[in-house]
């Protein structure tokens, strides 16, 4: 079953820090500019929606054509952001849940300054198996 | 993700930190030592923050994250809680820890005196401002972890009765 989906990590300072192309479909040219520009426009939701919960993971919280964002937040307001046109709720919250231990190992990381991009190409190895798992 | 580590080795290691840091960086600059073992402390605050608050919903105000500190992130670190907690409701707090771990095996004894010190308020001094490089890694470690949960804040820390130890937080703004 082929899906789109592109995954963001936004730190607190607004700043992307990740991104990436995780879904099995075939890619148009244009679809990648499209998938970021759509994330980044639901950051205004995300931020409004973010003080109104304390829960983790906020479901779809933005449509566009056939394509959902959702959103999960950690504690430190870093936002991991995925578009996607599948409806698997629990396989998403999953592949953040997993995501958040592998962002978590990033931080340890002493030499990692927080809140700069994550360039580790085992970390995007991870996600992209990750998303293939749960998505 | 979490596994244990021996205590006796972090103890040696901390000691080793702020006897290497006052004694061979920065050698009669106490000042710089500080600021750099707080900058130590911010940084492990930091990662702990992160790594602690996983599992549990995020939070919803200030008196929230400071529970938390108080609470599930001491008891990770330290295998107890604090022990009082006191608010002036206007951006400070003081977090008293009655029994500081890292700080109890420092001697409360005030007739010891080594050799150089002339006179005793000078011995008292210099025990006194031992014992204080040893709490800016803990300050540290709250002022870390307070800012990656979103709040801004100086935290210094109050050891006039060892081995109790109150650490105050003043939030900025």
């Amino acid at each position: 079953m082929a899906t789109t989906a592109c995954f963001i990590i936004v730190s607190r300072n607004e700043i992307p820090i990740y991104e990436a192309e995780v879904g099995s479909a075939v890619k148009r040219e244009d679809a990648a500019q499209l998938h970021q520009f759509i994330l980044h426009a639901a950051l205004d939701i995300v931020q409004d929606l973010a003080w109104t919960t304390s829960a983790m993971f906020l479901k779809a919280i933005d449509r566009f054509n056939d394509l959902v964002v959702s959103v999960y937040v950690t504690a430190g307001h870093t936002r991991f952001m995925l578009l996607h046109d599948s409806r698997n709720d629990d396989g998403i919250k999953s592949f953040f849940q997993e995501v958040h231990e592998l962002y978590i190992k990033i931080l340890l990381n002493p030499l990692y300054l927080p809140g700069s991009r994550i360039t580790s190409s085992h970390f995007d190895t991870k996600v992209r198996a990750l998303a293939r798992k749960y998505l | 993700m979490g596994r244990e580590v021996s205590e006796s080795c972090v103890d040696s290691l901390l000691t080793e930190i702020v006897s290497t840091y006052n004694n061979r960086f920065y050698a009669n600059k106490p000042e710089l030592a500080a600021r750099r073992i707080e900058a130590i402390g911010y940084q492990v605050g930091h990662q702990l923050s992160e790594r602690y608050t996983m599992e549990r919903p995020r939070f919803s105000d200030h008196l929230e994250a400071i529970k938390f500190i108080c609470k599930d992130f001491w008891s990770e670190l330290f295998k107890k809680q604090i022990d009082n907690l006191k608010t002036n409701h206007r951006g400070t707090f003081v977090l008293q820890d009655n029994r500081f771990r890292w700080l109890s095996r420092i001697s409360t004894d005030p007739s010891v005196e080594n050799t150089e010190s002339q006179d005793p308020s000078a011995a008292a001094e210099s025990k006194a401002s031992l014992a204080t490089m040893h709490v800016y890694f803990p300050c540290g470690i709250i002022r870390g972890a307070l800012s990656n949960l979103g709040i801004p804040c100086a935290v210094s820390a109050d050891i006039s009765n060892l081995p109790a130890c109150s650490f105050v937080v003043r939030i900025k703004a």
